[in-house]
């Protein structure tokens, strides 16, 4: 039985210029232990559907449909006190933009601790203060930090606070959203590192939000490829790299530039994403898409089985 | 009027140090040296990639050639005349050769101005272009970054334009004086990846189209490799390596812009990348300022002449220089 098993998720904004779907029917499952990727460029639903799982949704938005089974029941059927006592024991999250993430006037020490303090009764100040230390070395800050301010820690070091605030209830499920996007590359592959080991430490389910599609492979199993709500292609990173199916992903990974191999054109990826208060009827790429069929405007793509679990939602592939 | 040059910009031993402010009660604070002696030369018709992490001075460098800032020491040359310290009807008349492009497009460009506004201010500024040649120009500056066709756009304002159009807006706006010398401060950096490699095609068809030369300011490796001839790899406003962008890249010579490659996700690059190890787990606190900028997270430096002496740019095969001992 997958710990997490998300059943045509979507998650609908009301907006001044009208209602739309920001995450579109998205089915996934995520074992124990597993790491599972979502990558698509700004506006595609990634961070929507993180707050989704998270239940955190802002207050013009909410669940329309769907099923979110965490550990063999519905988060969506719960009361807010009981996803209260789900959300940061058994599901954390690392927030984007973590710098901000952190409250100003506090000790850095003392915001992790309070982590621990408000979702568990029993547990004492000073035993908090204890485990704080302990998760400190776990994530690589000098104890003797504890102490300071945010504003004297460096982005890495503030990084690595939340992640040990979100290591602090010892959750099984992390929710990691563009952990690392402001960071330097150097302190960026550090945290990288850091992550990777607690992940096989503690057994952790990672699910890892990002617009770089390096930075997803490097780190999970499985990529999810999301476009404009919808996850438009899926399967093991091997795959979805090496041989991409949907003409989305391959407009994708030809407009990174790379380090090795022949220098070659960027092919950008003509227009824009569409207006999703008024979705195409068919497929959402069709319009950007190099070689559409003359069905993909009129009739929406299903999904189609390409090997194993690698499957994209294309009705040319 | 000079001859024109092969050199178009050249930087000589050039520091720049940011004063700290102490607080009333406190000690002073540390100045911050954002450039510590640079030197470069740029040929005309060059893309120049300046590559660096945050606050390795990349910017700094940017600003201080567009005139933004003053030097505290050193001499900036454009066409072989001296720009270090120009006033008035001078600075102006530099201002016309050297246009910047900025790294975030949503604060560059004035809400309340239109697209035709914008673009066309520097000409309004250098008394260029009288009314409808005006509009011809903006057009035909439009229509080159890929705004087309230009006359939906000229009297749009910024807000209905989305990233990536407010870019090449601000590419238009830098590119209709028609510039010897084009900086791009990290015009990508907010974009996302697919719109990225637009603006990098833009940029360069501007070379091709203009034969303007320009500076890159990026923190990405790869980003400079596509775009850039040569490539030089700052770190705490030192100059770690210059050369052809293949070279550095392919053939690393410092062990800051091997630590740099190492830390770059590997995943999906066409072929296997070589780990080179240079970067010290934990740092050395034994460093004392007067060696190498690197020393104390280099694990290849030696106690002795790194932490002492600064090394500077040698040449080790043809238009590769590095800054180290080893």
């Amino acid at each position: 039985m997958p710990l997490l098993n998300v059943k045509n998720l979507t998650v609908g904004y009301n907006t001044k210029h009208g209602s739309l779907k920001a995450v579109d029917g998205v089915n996934f499952t995520l074992e124990e232990g597993e790491s599972l990727g979502f990558v698509g460029e700004s506006g595609c639903g990634k961070t929507t559907m993180g707050m989704a799982l998270m239940g955190l949704l802002p207050p013009n938005g909410s669940v329309r449909e769907g099923q979110i089974i965490f550990e063999d029941k519905d988060l969506l059927e719960m009361s807010p006190e009981q996803i209260r006592r789900v959300r940061w024991r058994k599901i954390a999250m690392i927030f984007q933009a973590a710098m901000n993430a952190l409250n100003p006037v506090q000790r850095v020490g003392g915001q992790v601790a309070e982590a621990m303090l408000v979702h568990d009764d029993s547990l004492g100040e000073e035993e908090a203060m204890v485990k704080v230390e302990e998760l400190f070395d776990l994530v690589g800050i000098p104890r003797d930090r504890m102490i300071d301010y945010p504003h004297q820690y460096s982005g890495g070091m503030k990084q690595r606070a939340v992640i040990a605030m979100a290591l602090a209830c010892q959750p099984k499920l992390i929710i990691a959203d563009e952990p690392t996007t402001a960071l330097d590359v150097i302190v960026q592959d550090q945290i990288l590192e850091e992550m990777k080991q607690l992940q096989k430490e503690f057994n952790l389910s990672i699910i890892f939000i990002s617009h770089d599609i390096s930075i997803v492979a490097d780190m999970c199993h499985d990529i999810g490829v999301m476009y404009a709500g919808q996850l438009v292609e899926y399967g093991p990173r091997e795959a979805v790299f090496e041989s991409p199916v949907h003409p989305y992903t391959k407009a994708l990974l030809s407009s990174f530039p790379t380090l090795t191999g022949e220098k070659t054109d960027l092919v950008p990826i003509p227009g824009e994403t569409p207006n999703l208060v008024t979705p195409p009827a068919g497929c959402r790429f069709c319009d950007r898409c190099t070689q559409p069929g003359t069905t993909c405007k009129t009739e929406p793509p299903e999904w189609v089985a390409i090997s194993g679990e690698h499957k994209a939602l294309c009705c040319r592939c | 009027m000079n001859p024109k040059s092969n050199q178009i910009v050249r930087i000589e031993d050039v520091r720049k140090v940011y004063k700290a402010k102490g607080s009333f009660f406190g000690a002073r604070k540390k100045d911050v040296v954002a450039l510590d002696g640079v030197s470069l030369t740029i040929p005309r018709g060059e893309i120049f990639g300046l590559v660096g992490e945050s606050g390795s001075g990349k910017t700094t460098l940017g600003r201080l050639l567009i005139g933004l800032e003053e030097t505290n020491s050193g001499k900036l040359f454009l066409d072989e005349e001296e720009v270090t310290h120009l006033r008035g009807k001078e600075l102006k008349r530099f201002r016309r050769k050297v246009q910047m492009i900025f790294q975030d497009p949503y604060q560059s460009l004035n809400p309340q101005r239109s697209v035709f506004d914008t673009v066309s201010e520097p000409l309004k500024i250098h008394k260029l272009g009288l009314g409808s040649d005006k509009y011809e120009k903006v057009r035909q500056a439009l229509q080159a970054v890929g705004l087309a066709p230009p006359d939906d756009y000229l009297h749009r304002y910024p807000h209905r334009l989305s990233g990536g159009q407010r870019q090449r807006v601000a590419i238009a706006r830098a590119m209709i004086l028609n510039p010897e010398f084009v900086i791009a401060d990290e015009p990508t950096s907010m974009l996302d990846a697919s719109i990225s490699a637009q603006i990098f095609n833009i940029l360069l068809k501007m070379r091709t189209d203009f034969d303007v030369t320009m500076l890159f300011i990026t923190h990405s490796l790869a980003a400079a490799r596509y775009l850039c001839d040569r490539i030089a790899v700052i770190y705490r406003g030192n100059l770690m390596e210059i050369g052809p962008g293949e070279e550095v890249i392919g053939n690393p010579m410092h062990p800051y812009t091997k630590a740099l490659l190492d830390a770059i996700p590997k995943f999906g690059q066409k072929e296997v990348m070589k780990r080179y190890g240079t970067l010290l787990s934990r740092e050395r606190e034994d460093a004392n300022g007067s060696g190498c900028a690197f020393f104390s997270r280099c694990k290849v430096a030696d106690e002795g002449q790194c932490s002492m002496t600064k090394p500077v740019l040698n040449e080790r095969s043809k238009g590769h220089l590095a800054a180290c001992f080893f």
